[in-house]
């Protein structure tokens, strides 16, 4: 190819309007052997532009397994063992409740009455401990009068 | 979509995210991990591939925006990149030694343009898309596309001038 079309070419790579077949044809000869020797300052732009595209990704492409049958069966066993364990539960439970049913409602009634008189007796004697704490009263007001 | 056609789906662009990421990040091992990085993000996206008009340029905006986010933390650390890859690597290529050394040259100038410039270059000569693809990768217009092109290949120019007449390596 003469040099002259080359030269044309070139002007309009560097404006950024020449074709992609254009640029092809560019790289073609400047990557060839038969360079006019005013035009070599170009030649290891576009052989390095030939170089480049050479390079490859070697390295095997490494995907995460695939979760999705993983998971499924993961949900069937775990609701298996939840059904087994609510059967389970169901068949074992004892009448371990704290009975309330009382067939005579005097006898509830006293017993409701006996469990809140040891409540309140239980916070009487807890709150007596608490009388000590007056004499933090009585120590700071003689000090602060 | 099972791996077996996601693989056969990346294939044809898995060597241009490397590359494209190289250009950028300029380490091999970087890249290397910026492309597995962005394969495994479309990977987990996969449900979703179908909606994408171009699965590669996609990609490549993926590519992109991992890379700048690479280099915007190693910006913050002040870690300068060390790069001692310059070797070629295709070895198949007719070339002589010192043109080999010119290009290598080429390459290092590539690196001191400006980012944008520098993907833009790799988009289109050295991967040869166009301007529109190119303009959908990067998410920008295609005028601007052109200018930025333009620019980058002045300046590629005009180092390789001054190189000629000064002889400065």
């Amino acid at each position: 190819m003469e040099s002259h079309n080359i030269e044309k070419l070139l002007e309009d790579y560097f404006e950024g309007s020449t074709t992609l077949q254009q640029e092809t044809k560019l790289r073609d000869y400047f990557t060839g052997d038969n360079v006019a020797p005013h035009l070599k300052e170009y030649e290891s732009m576009f052989t390095a532009f030939a170089v480049a595209s050479e390079e490859t990704y070697d390295r095997p492409i490494v995907l995460p397994k695939q979760h999705k049958p993983r998971y499924r069966f993961m949900a069937s066993a775990a609701a298996a063992v939840i059904v087994g364990l609510v059967i389970w539960t169901q068949g074992t439970q004892v009448d371990n409740r704290i009975s309330t049913n009382y067939e005579n409602e005097e006898v509830a009634i006293l017993k409701t009455k006996q469990a809140l008189g040891m409540m309140s007796q239980m916070i009487n004697s807890s709150t007596t401990q608490l009388d000590v704490v007056e004499e933090f009263d009585k120590a700071s007001s003689t000090l602060f009068k | 979509m099972d791996q077996h056609s996601f693989i056969k789906l990346v294939n044809p662009f898995k060597d241009k995210i490397y590359r494209v990421a190289k250009r950028l990040l300029v380490s091999q091992d970087e890249a290397q991990d910026a492309t597995q990085e962005v394969l495994l993000r479309l990977w987990t996206k996969r449900s979703k591939i179908k909606e994408y008009r171009s699965v590669e340029a996609f990609a490549m905006t993926m590519t992109k925006n991992y890379c700048y986010d690479k280099l915007k933390a190693k910006g913050s650390n002040n870690l300068k990149i060390v790069h001692n890859n310059y070797e070629d690597h295709s070895g198949n290529t007719s070339k002589h030694i010192e043109v080999a050394d010119e290009v290598a040259w080429v390459f290092k100038l590539m690196e001191d343009l400006p980012e944008q410039q520098r993907l833009i270059v790799q988009m289109r000569d050295v991967e040869q898309m166009d301007n529109a693809e190119i303009a959908v990768a990067l998410q920008m217009n295609e005028t601007a596309v052109r200018v930025a092109l333009s620019r980058a290949r002045k300046k590629l120019r005009e180092e390789l001038i001054k190189k000629r007449n000064y002889g400065i390596s």
